[in-house]
């Protein structure tokens, strides 16, 4: 009797012994399945088709002085700025050192040095975002420089550096790198098949590039894609439009999610702008920025493989975007390129153009022939623009609508020319044609 | 007396609980081993008895590709002998009855017809095709157009040969004579990626095999009198039972699944 009482005692033991070991163990097992399925998830969504941020981010040109000249090259069958970016993945570059600072003598000397590769953003980025865009570890800690040039010196062995240089500034930065050679970027250089010959002047707003000869250029075609209001919608409210409230005024229309979000579309211009109050925080640093407005962009249209970041204010927390053709960017109708993002502590708005570049279809256009940008001063001037109330001058192609066919767009070369702010076409400003 | 009968119901108590979380405590262990493997698509497709080859992980560069019309067969039409010649102005296609036709056994009918197709007086331009066993089947055999960027898997540059009772009997033909390179190269996705991506939305069932891969290109649309080629991944499954095969089609460049509609011609919905 009492034998059978004692085991009955030391089965109850072991028993709740073992259901204290159990409980334990799965406690602590949930926990770690459950986090190993949420970076599973998290993995798999980030390369979801998507163009890589360092090709929306990437240098729009390249320039390359031969020994003699300076000159502008692309190449239309191989982005020559993607390739190089790809080369210098494999580079170990030191943090960079200033070495010089407003400088303008300087400077020009610097981005009209002889052999030198030059690889031109449209905007300064950070060294930091640099070394993101490159998953290179000491430039990603680096902080503080902004630059929008990367010089390359391809003759001179000697010169075991890369040079990074500011516009805005006149400030040249100057890092180590080991583990490089010129030689793939040399055979990269030499594959260009647009060649233009320029010189890189100082002027009054800043570095301009000064096409010393006629230019001649393509004309391209595309087909252009956009989208209904109603996908747009489902894509930046993520939820069903049941919750929308919409209005509409002459072909404006006003779609509100609740208080929070607003998307208003105008039939007209097709232009669209979003506005979410509930995206209050502001990015802290500028890869946070720019990786911020990358995810928008991607979030907005199906393909950005000609996107391009446009400019970088961090000021004013606003990012614009355009779309580029070898190397050019394209002015549509609109003064804010293709897509503008800004962040606010109001909330953060985006603004759109909905009609997108597709699908390239040959152009039955013949190449355009443009003035030297000299001459493009001299008229200027003519009608009484000086060559300090410039603010800017770049080759950019004009859409322009087929009036037969309204899903292909042509693109044709002109000059645009910034004046207080405003970006118009050369015709515009004189009534008079960029073409020779 | 009571204490003894509250030792045992706890007792009954504690064990029953021990059973209960020994079975969610092995629930949540195999819970763990599935999601291991979710992270290898590629095991789970083994398991599931989907068998294939070695998959490329490696990721090449297509272009966008512009064809206009082309009228080279018509030019050259009357190279052609012992065969009644038909030509379509609009599609730009030959159709061709042989007067003498060729016996052809499944065995050796690439070889047979390789042979037919090199010579000018048989076939215009054959030496610019290649035979395609992914699109054939046994009563058409189906020659693809090879051009120095790769071949065009497409209605619009093949050469197809008509096989009744054993014996080839004629062939339709059409031909793009120069493609232009219309935008810089762009990434594509790789036949890895592209498996994945197919089994992942449920495309690819169980107990099948992954007969054929091949990235080719494909019309996508006309817009300017022109023919836009894309590169297109072809995969061609086949259950392993019913020996049904379907041929899926992704988009090389986005990695889109599209949707098979074979006789659109219009075929926008690429995208």
């Amino acid at each position: 009797m009492k034998f059978s009482r004692l085991i009955v005692q030391l089965l109850l033991v072991v028993a709740v012994v073992t259901s204290i070991v159990l409980s334990f163990f799965i406690w602590t097992n949930t926990a770690r399945y459950q986090r190993g399925k949420n970076i599973d998830v998290t993995s798999a969504q980030s390369n979801k088709n998507e163009i890589p941020m360092n090709q929306v981010i990437s240098p729009t040109s390249v320039i390359w002085h031969d020994g003699t000249d300076q000159h502008l090259i692309y190449n239309s069958n191989d982005n020559i700025s993607l390739s190089i970016q790809k080369v210098m993945q494999d580079w170990k570059i030191d943090q960079p050192k200033e070495v010089s600072k407003k400088d303008g003598a300087y400077y020009q000397k610097v981005i009209q040095g002889k052999n030198m590769l030059q690889l031109v953003y449209p905007t300064s980025i950070a060294s930091s975002t640099f070394g993101y865009l490159l998953n290179n570890d000491s430039l990603k800690n680096d902080k503080g420089y902004t630059f929008n040039r990367i010089l390359i010196n391809l003759k001179n062995k000697k010169d075991q550096n890369v040079y990074f240089a500011n516009d805005s500034n006149y400030a040249v930065y100057k890092a180590k790198v080991r583990n490089a050679s010129a030689a793939p970027i040399t055979k990269l250089v030499y594959k260009a098949n647009i060649n233009l010959k320029i010189r890189l002047d100082i002027m009054k707003h800043g570095v301009f590039t000064i096409y010393t000869d006629p230019i001649k250029l393509k004309s391209y075609s595309y087909v252009i894609s956009g989208k209904q209001d109603g996908e747009y919608s489902t894509a930046l409210f993520d939820s069903n439009s049941n919750g929308l409230v919409t209005s509409e005024d002459n072909g404006v229309y006003t779609y509100n999610y609740g208080e929070s979000k607003r998307l208003i579309s105008d039939h007209n211009t097709e232009e669209l702008t979003f506005e979410d109050y509930t995206d209050t925080s502001v990015p802290k640093t500028q890869f946070a920025f720019l990786q911020r407005g990358y995810q928008k962009v991607n979030n907005l249209q199906n393909s950005v493989s000609n996107l391009r970041l446009y400019s970088a204010d961090w000021k004013d927390k606003d990012l614009i975007f355009r779309e580029y053709v070898e190397g050019f960017p394209i002015f549509k109708k609109s003064q804010f390129g293709s897509i503008r993002i800004k962040f606010s502590r109001k909330g953060s708005s985006e603004h759109f153009l909905n009609k997108v570049l597709e699908v390239p279809v040959p152009s039955n256009q013949a190449a355009t022939k443009l003035k030297s940008t000299t001459e493009i001063f001299k008229g200027l001037e003519r009608v009484g623009y000086s060559p300090n109330d410039i603010q800017a001058v770049e080759v950019g192609y004009q859409w322009e609508n087929e009036t037969d066919n309204e899903k292909v767009v042509d693109l044709k070369p002109t000059y645009y020319i910034k004046i207080s702010n405003h970006w118009k076409p050369y015709n515009e400003w004189t009534n008079e044609s960029a073409e020779e | 007396m009571d204490f003894r009968r509250i030792e045992v119901i706890f007792l009954i108590v504690f064990f029953s609980l021990d059973i209960f979380l020994f079975l969610s405590f092995r629930n949540s262990q195999q819970l763990v081993s599935s999601s291991s493997t979710n992270t290898s698509t590629v095991a789970e497709m083994k398991k599931r008895n989907i068998s294939f080859g070695s998959l490329d992980t490696k990721s090449g560069y297509a272009y966008y590709l512009g064809s206009q019309p082309d009228n080279s067969l018509a030019q050259n039409i009357s190279k052609l002998r012992n065969q009644e010649v038909q030509y379509d102005e609009d599609s730009h296609k030959i159709t061709s009855n042989l007067n003498s036709t060729i016996a052809v056994t499944a065995a050796d009918r690439k070889e047979t017809m390789d042979k037919f197709i090199k010579r000018d007086m048989n076939v215009l331009f054959g030496k610019d095709y290649k035979y395609s066993p992914q699109l054939s089947t046994t009563s058409q055999m189906v020659y693809v157009l090879t051009r120095s960027l790769g071949e065009v898997y497409d209605k619009t540059a093949q050469l197809d040969f008509t096989i009744e009772d054993g014996r080839v009997v004629g062939y339709t033909q059409t031909y793009i004579n120069s493609t232009i390179i219309l935008h810089e190269r762009q990434a594509v996705k790789s036949e890895k990626d592209v498996i994945t991506n197919l089994y992942a939305n449920s495309e690819i069932p169980n107990n099948s095999k992954i007969a054929y891969a091949n990235l080719a290109y494909t019309k996508l649309l006309e817009a300017k009198d022109s023919t836009i080629y894309i590169p297109v991944w072809f995969v061609t499954i086949k259950n392993k039972d019913s020996k049904v095969s379907s041929i899926k089609k992704i988009n090389a460049f986005t990695g889109n699944i599209i949707k098979s509609s074979t006789t659109n011609g219009d075929n926008y919905s690429a995208q």
